[in-house]
């Protein structure tokens, strides 16, 4: 019952996205959403690796660039046409995940934070000054001027990213092994599980989806440099999106990103020096959310949802304990 | 080239002080509370501010306003750890990771106020020891010791003293450390985990907002420079070994001799990669620092 109406309004959802351009013919609204869409999936790859496992990625951004980076390098170095070029920008993201994962993975999750955080900006000094790179001025790609394409390349791009993660966290052994790390590594390990090969496959099922994402953004803008792509922004907006849409969840991050992206965008047009405001709202955010909603948006939801239902019918005085106790866990999460 | 390593030996002890300033007290406040403060880089910008308005309003000498900044920001940080307790203390989800995140918010938010109330531009802090400096001569070699920078060591050895004491030598100093070892015998045994833990916190943001004013004289003070020294923070407590005090100073001085010998003889403008893959080779080989004493 419960899966197959998600999955009825996940299929509402889908169809109205794919049709809407039929209908909007405004470039500006199509550019804005494309943009929303992006972030969703920039969400929702951040919380696997944060979320589920645990490890909180601060140098998400970093993946992003990379992807960004190295899209510009193949399409305008080594003149590799698009198609080829971007899914090497999520083997890059991969690989530098795979490469900054050895030796942090291994230990706690503070290093794991300090070490990505620091990783982010390692790569933002070597891109401003390294040539190829095109150092602080950035690269300049060819325009491809077709709205339509990049919309429903983002959107497809983002289906599958959330139907590929969704399985694997959702259905598949590999998301209960990811949540039993962030529970209690000591006893995951105990039960027989490879916690270090485990949060690697997590990372750099993270990296993947953003460094195709960045790769996406960069031939859709068709300018990117070191501020823009490798800049704090894009952590910055990953952390908050999550934690104050639900972490652990794919709806969560997913919801966290539209409330917060539509708030941008809506704000960024009526206030010409909001951007530092905007950092104002995006920590005081995040600090709120921690405190007064840990669970997020989502978790906080469904939780209330969880506990409604219950009461809902006249049950014995014993009996509504018992099902209030079995019910909140299972949904909680 | 080698006479230029006198003086790049030289500059790198100068610079590991100020490591030594920015990391210690970081140190401190990861051992007892366990909490990484991604926002030590935005206490020590906000200490730097502080200075630089302190010395505008009444031309007073920056170096007379350290006590004064230190109480200032040890009562805010004072009242900041509650919360901070409390995120930590919390029963839902992970505790540690929500620690991380609520400081990584703070630091956002900091930079967002930062650069609302000051800007964008760069300043730097006169002082009446900025200007003077040492030269020393020997066999042909020459080395210029500028007398603020010399000042930043002295303050540097200067901390490291009254931290040993403060730690070794007291009942507070006993307490934390019984607190760093295991919180809940700690608390049996009749320490206030909660109370010693606001000490603690106020000494550490005391002590970064005191280090702010420093690099303001020494170097520049900007909106945005606290990630930079955020970084240094935490490169030299994970080469120390996470929450291993005695080994912040050697991890500070060693940071700053490698950063100081590749600015002269290699590129100064991959200094932060080049700290970034010696922090990653001691991960590698080391995890729990140079004296594998970390937590």
């Amino acid at each position: 019952m419960k899966t197959s109406r998600g999955a009825a309004i996940l299929a509402i959802i889908t169809a109205a996205l794919l049709i809407l351009p039929l209908v909007v013919h405004d470039t500006f609204v199509l550019r804005v959403l494309t943009e929303g869409i992006m972030w969703i999936g920039l969400a929702i790859a951040f919380d696997v690796i944060a979320g589920y496992t645990g490890y909180l990625n601060f140098g998400h951004g970093a993946f992003f660039g990379i992807g960004a980076y190295t899209i510009g390098i193949l399409m305008m170095q080594a003149h590799l046409p698009f198609w080829v070029a971007l899914p090497l920008g999520g083997v890059a993201a991969a690989l530098t995940a795979l490469i900054a994962g050895i030796p942090t993975l291994r230990l706690k999750g503070a290093y794991f934070a300090i070490a990505t955080w620091a990783l982010s900006r390692a790569i933002q000094q070597l891109a401003l000054n390294v040539e190829f790179t095109g150092g602080p001025d950035g690269m300049r790609l060819e325009a491809f001027l077709n709205p339509l394409f990049f919309y429903y390349l983002m959107l497809i791009t983002v289906g599958v990213i959330f139907l590929v993660l969704w399985y694997l966290l959702e259905r598949a052994p590999f998301g209960l092994k990811l949540k039993a790390i962030r529970e209690d590594e000591e006893g995951a390990k105990a039960l027989g599980l490879n916690p270090t090969m485990l949060k690697m496959q997590s990372f750099i099922l993270s990296a993947i989806p953003t460094g195709i994402l960045g790769g996406i953004y960069a031939y859709w803008i068709t300018f990117i440099d070191p501020s823009s792509t490798l800049g704090d922004l894009v952590s910055d907006q990953a952390v908050v999106m999550v934690v104050f849409g639900g972490m652990g969840t794919l709806f969560g991050p997913a919801l966290g990103a539209i409330l917060i992206f539509a708030f941008k965008t809506i704000f960024w047009a009526y206030l010409s020096d909001f951007q530092l405001l905007y950092l104002i709202i995006l920590g005081a955010l995040i600090a709120i959310s921690v405190i007064f909603i840990p669970n997020g948006l989502w978790g906080t939801l469904v939780k209330r949802k969880a506990v409604a239902r219950p009461q809902q019918k006249p049950e014995p005085a014993s009996e509504p304990a018992v099902l209030s106790a079995v019910a909140v866990p299972e949904e909680g999460n | 080239m080698m006479e230029l390593l006198p003086q790049a030996l030289t500059d790198g002890i100068l610079l590991g002080g100020i490591y030594i300033t920015i990391a210690i007290a970081f140190s401190l406040t990861y051992g007892v509370m366990h909490v990484i403060d991604f926002a030590v880089g935005e206490w020590i910008m906000f200490g730097a501010f502080t200075g630089y308005y302190l010395n505008k309003w009444t031309g007073l000498d920056p170096f007379i306003f350290l006590p004064v900044i230190f109480v200032i920001y040890f009562g805010v940080g004072y009242l900041v750890q509650p919360v901070i307790h409390r995120v930590l203390s919390g029963t839902k989800g992970n505790p540690f990771l929500m620690g991380l995140v609520f400081t990584f918010g703070l630091a956002i938010m900091f930079r967002g106020l930062a650069l609302t109330a000051f800007g964008f531009y760069s300043n730097s802090i006169p002082s009446a020891f900025s200007e003077g400096s040492f030269n020393l001569e020997s066999i042909g070699l020459t080395v210029t010791i500028p007398t603020v920078r010399l000042m930043g060591l002295a303050y540097a050895v200067a901390i490291t003293l009254i931290l040993h004491y403060l730690l070794k030598k007291t009942n507070f100093g006993l307490g934390v450390r019984a607190l760093a070892q295991h919180k809940d015998a700690a608390g049996l045994m009749g320490v206030n985990a909660k109370r010693t833990g606001s000490y603690v916190y106020g000494i550490y943001v005391g002590i970064s907002a005191m280090t702010g004013v420093l690099l303001g004289c020494i170097l520049s003070i900007g909106a945005q420079m606290g990630n930079e020294y955020t970084i240094f923070a935490f490169f030299v407590v994970v080469l120390a070994g996470m929450g291993y005090l005695a080994g912040v100073p050697w991890a500070a001085l060693l940071l700053g001799l490698v950063q100081s010998i590749f600015m002269i003889y290699f590129n100064p403008s991959h200094t932060l990669l080049a700290v970034f893959v010696i922090l990653y080779i001691i991960l590698l080989i080391s995890p729990r620092g140079l004296f594998g004493k970390g937590v």
